[in-house]
């Protein structure tokens, strides 16, 4: 029975230095759905999905209030080792960003830092990573290519095969289709929707059409408050808050 | 909203102003000026120096000028003035012929003491001009040509020859004439050798102060020196300071006889030709090498040395020369090196004693009979069998240069071995200039060698731990802290490197060693210790602020291994006196006697230490730049997918940041290679070829810094110090060259997209 509360946000408030970001934020987030978060630039959404990860650490002068909870447990109690934590949440970037290895080895890069190294378990990881990301018919014949030799969708795709490899229970998704041509998009798109049967995802897009495309529950963030949040049709058909409403019709941006 | 129409559109406002497109054609002529001249530059002092060592490669170079017959009887002797314009011919009479090389005047001067009498043997001094003479009655006489240079008021120079007679004296051993002399004139000690037909004399000559007037030559005593020959006498020489002869026998041998205290005493002999005898033997310059050369044209030197294992300097083969024809051999050193003049048979070959290269080689349109070179060694003149002389022009300004000189290994007059030596200038006239470039070269790889050593892990380390590790606040405070050390002036750096450093370490050793040991093991143990602390625990001093736990407990364990390190010394480095068989704890004394290797104040520890302190910075700030540079989706990716700092760093910033690691790594190497002050003040700048760490090195950089200052421009010892410029401009450039290639390829590896 898939958990309604898998992450929960508590009043959660983010600083930047002196520069607040995000204002004491609830919200519950379902187990295996996809949750899309939208607004406008600067809204905090990147900032609130970079914190399920705790990937905001690498920035200085951070600090937080509030919490997040995964499965019941605070990211941010002390017992929480951070490593072993980003093993548990994968993450996908805006812009593809495989390393400079073969394809094989980013794949099994997740696996590799974790000391796994038997060829067996790795080719089988390589081989269901890539084909849960719609990547392996493509290049199984040049899995030892450089991974730079891929097209720019297909490097995204392997990014997400990379993320997925280590088995996460959560994917984060921030604007994994920024940089792609549309037909990429909408490859990524469908991948989305095969992949939430596995996976509980968080993506963020400034898309609205990719949100209604590929999410089951919206929420939309404003000047780092959450304004509404609920299942996708609902927050775009019948919006309850006038912002959220000026936004999806395209009023700003 | 107005009504107002709008302004219209400026018609100007699609041009471009006079002013940008001239000043964007000349900013482009600039630096397009700019660029060329920097390529220029380099080329050009690439250039000169090139043109100013080129001279040390090329060999000596011969001119035969207008040959000038004196008929007459065979010749026995030529001889010449200093500046090689009055060349004189002995014909064994009581004559001297004299030649005006700038007029061709011939005159004759009579040599009174010669009259009436049949000479048998004569040979020459060179150095003293001195024509000794042996009689068929035994007798033995000499005479000096005396060149008297006067100068005009109008500057010109006018020589004039004399003869200047010198007493007889009577051998009073052996029977029949004498067929060979040799006249050795030390000044106060002269040594006269002599053979007859039966029997072989040394006579000891003395100078007696007389109450008035000049001291007088007197005979001290005759040496019968007969019984120590088994074979008849081929040929003598004399040592140049009178105190030595060397005698060749029919069977081959030499004998080296040596007086001392009045005696003259047969104590050396040896074979150079496996049988057949020397028919010349010549001492060079310097007095301690003798060219030997027998009928068949074959040449060898052998020179004064301790042997292994003995006190007595004897005669060893140090060189062997090619064949010089077959003949009557000629001979004849120059007064002012080590080159000479050899030939037989109508060939002649200039060649150089230290090096062992045959500088010029040439044929004559006669056969010589003798030889001999001017007093500058800018001439040379051979004489035939008809009284023929001829000048020959001799231009030979470097004759101790060339490849072997510097990058081979020479055997020097008076060493035991062939060695890669250094030492340009010496206290006296005949020292021979040892310009092996290998010491120097070794030096500069030694010094760089410690240096990096001292400083590539701590550079690189420290470069890492700021770029991946260091909490930014407290990177802003160490970036600008380590710029400010590479501001310090290298020659401040050696100054306290010499006079402070040195002296502190001198005796510390073992306390340095123990730091150096505890420093790194220290930092590995606490880290381990760290690393299975509660979560809790190291969340205390999370984001890189580790430091402040593992610091103190380093210093402490640093501070207990520095105060350790007298105990250690009292413990294992124990020297023991020879003599009386104390034991002393001390570093110092136990490093020579343990390994044989010297132990200086001023060592490449102290060299590593201070050096590496210049270099630090440099490999620090250009690897700090490309660990930072390193984007930042990368880490985030890596970091992302569970990676540990550490697994980031190694698997992602260290390969994509490696071409710069490996350019800042280069830029040190270069620095240290080309580090000047430093050396010079804290190394003792002794040219050893050896790797010992606790001694000096002289650097190719400090030996020009130290010598051009009293070198002569145009000097083979100035056109070396180029040389060792350029090995340096060679060693950086070559290395520059391949660390480029390698950089690209690393670049390639790791490129991004």
């Amino acid at each position: 029975m898939p958990r309604e509360d898998f992450i929960a946000v508590d009043h959660f408030s983010f600083f930047y230095g002196p520069k607040q970001a995000l204002y004491g934020i609830d919200m519950r987030i379902p187990e295996r759905q996809v949750t899309a978060l939208i607004g406008p630039s600067g809204c905090g959404k990147s900032t609130l999905l970079r914190n399920m990860n705790r990937m905001n650490d690498l920035i200085d002068g951070v600090r937080h209030q509030g919490d997040i909870r995964l499965n019941g447990n605070s990211l941010y109690d002390p017992k929480v080792e951070v490593i072993s934590l980003r093993k548990r949440v994968g993450m996908v970037f805006q812009k593809y960003n495989p390393f400079a290895k073969s394809i094989y080895e980013n794949v099994v890069f997740s696996l590799r830092v974790a000391g796994r190294n038997r060829k067996k378990e790795l080719d089988e990881v390589v081989e269901r990573s890539l084909r849960s990301a719609a990547l392996w018919d493509e290049v199984k014949d040049r899995l030892h290519d450089s991974a730079f030799g891929l097209s720019g969708g297909q490097q995204q795709r392997l990014c997400i095969a990379r993320a997925i490899a280590n088995q996460p229970e959560i994917l984060l998704m921030d604007e994994p289709c920024a940089a792609l041509d549309p037909t990429a998009t909408l490859k990524i798109e469908a991948l989305i929707r095969e992949l939430k049967e596995q996976f509980t995802i968080v993506i963020v897009t400034h898309n609205m059409e990719q949100a209604t495309r590929c999410s089951d529950r919206t929420a939309f963030l404003y000047m780092g408050r959450l304004i509404e949040y609920g299942p996708t049709l609902e927050v775009f058909e019948n919006p309850k808050q006038e912002e959220t409403e000026a936004y999806i019709s395209g009023r700003f941006s | 909203m107005s009504s107002a129409k709008p302004p219209a559109p400026d018609p100007k406002r699609f041009e471009v102003s006079k002013r940008t497109l001239m000043l964007d054609r000349a900013m482009t002529q600039l630096i397009r000026i700019g660029g060329l001249a920097v390529i220029i530059a380099v080329f050009g002092i690439f250039f000169f120096i090139v043109r100013e060592i080129l001279p040390l490669f090329s060999g000596a170079q011969v001119e035969a000028e207008e040959v000038v017959s004196t008929p007459g009887g065979d010749v026995q002797i030529l001889g010449v003035d200093e500046w090689g314009e009055h060349p004189f011919l002995y014909r064994g009479g009581d004559e001297v012929v004299f030649i005006d090389m700038v007029s061709g005047e011939r005159s004759v001067l009579d040599v009174p003491s010669l009259k009436d009498v049949e000479v048998t043997a004569s040979s020459f001094d060179p150095v003293h001009r001195r024509v000794a003479v042996g009689l068929a009655d035994g007798r033995v006489g000499s005479f000096l040509v005396v060149y008297q240079t006067e100068f005009s008021e109008d500057g010109t120079r006018t020589i004039v020859p004399t003869i200047e007679t010198e007493p007889w004296f009577t051998v009073s051993t052996g029977e029949g004439k004498v067929t060979a002399l040799s006249y050795g004139d030390g000044g106060d000690k002269r040594l006269l050798m002599v053979a007859r037909d039966q029997g072989l004399a040394a006579l000891r000559l003395g100078k007696k102060r007389a109450l008035i007037g000049k001291p007088k030559l007197t005979l001290q005593g005759t040496v019968d020196l007969t019984e120590s020959m088994t074979s008849g006498v081929v040929s003598v020489t004399a040592s140049q300071n009178g105190q030595a002869g060397l005698v060749s026998g029919a069977d081959g041998q030499v004998r080296y006889f040596q007086e001392s205290g009045g005696e003259v005493t047969l104590v050396q002999t040896f074979e150079p030709f496996h049988g057949a005898p020397p028919v010349r033997m010549d001492y060079l310059f310097g007095g301690v090498s003798v060219a030997l050369t027998d009928a068949a044209g074959d040449q060898k030197v052998f020179s004064l040395f301790r042997p292994e294992g003995s006190n007595q300097r004897l005669f060893g083969e140090t060189k062997e020369f090619p064949g010089i024809g077959t003949g009557a051999p000629v001979f004849a050193p120059s007064l002012r090196n080590k080159s000479f003049l050899t030939g037989a048979g109508g060939q002649l070959s200039v060649r150089h004693l230290t090096s062992g290269a045959v500088r010029w080689e040439g044929f004559a349109e006669f056969e010589p009979v003798a030889a001999t070179i001017d007093g500058k060694t800018e001439h040379f003149f051979i004489v035939g069998h008809e009284g023929q002389v001829q000048r020959f022009s001799l231009k030979d300004p470097h004759p101790e240069a060339g490849w072997r000189a510097f990058f081979g290994k020479v055997w020097y007059e008076g060493g035991s071995e062939p060695v890669f030596q250094w030492q340009s200038t010496g206290g006296s006239d005949d020292f021979e200039p040892k310009l092996s470039l290998i010491p120097l070269i070794v030096g500069s790889l030694k010094g760089t060698f410690y240096a990096l050593l001292f400083s590539l892990p701590i550079a690189l380390l420290a470069a890492v731990f700021s770029a991946a590790f260091l909490p930014h606040d407290m990177k802003r405070v160490v970036k600008p802290a380590m710029e400010i050390m590479a501001s310090l002036p290298s020659v401040v750096l050696g100054f306290l490197a010499g006079i402070w450093l040195a002296p502190i370490i001198e005796d510390k050793v073992p306390s340095i060693l123990l730091v150096c040991l505890s420093l790194p093991l220290s930092a590995m143990l606490v880290g381990v210790i760290w690393s299975r602390q509660p979560i809790q625990v190291r969340g205390r001093f999370e984001g890189g602020r580790e430091w402040m736990v593992m610091v103190p407990v380093v210093l402490l364990i640093g501070w207990l291994a520095w105060m350790a390190g007298p105990l250690l010394e009292k413990a294992v480095f124990i020297y023991k006196e020879p003599e009386s068989g104390r034991e002393i704890a001390d570093f110092r004394l136990w490093w020579p006697q343990a390994t044989g290797l010297s132990f200086d104040q001023r060592n490449s520890l102290v060299v590593g230490f201070m050096m590496g302190f210049a270099v630090i910075p440099v490999i620090f700030t250009i690897a700090e730049d490309a660990l930072s540079n390193v984007p930042k989706t990368l880490t985030a990716a890596s970091a992302a997918l569970g990676a540990s700092r550490w697994q980031v760093v190694r698997t992602v910033i260290i390969p994509v940041a490696s071409p710069g690691i490996f350019s800042a790594l280069m830029i040190g190497f270069g620095r240290a290679v080309g580090e000047t002050m430093i050396v010079v003040m804290a190394t003792g700048n002794t040219p050893v070829t050896e790797w010992n760490i606790f001694s000096g090195m002289r650097t190719l950089s400090a030996n020009i810094a130290v010598e051009l200052p009293e070198a002569a421009p145009g000097s083979t010892h100035y056109r070396t110090l180029f040389l060792g410029a350029l090995v340096l401009f060679m060693l950086t450039f070559i290395l520059n060259s391949v660390a480029e290639v390698m950089r690209q390829r690393l670049r390639e590896k790791n490129k991004l997209v």
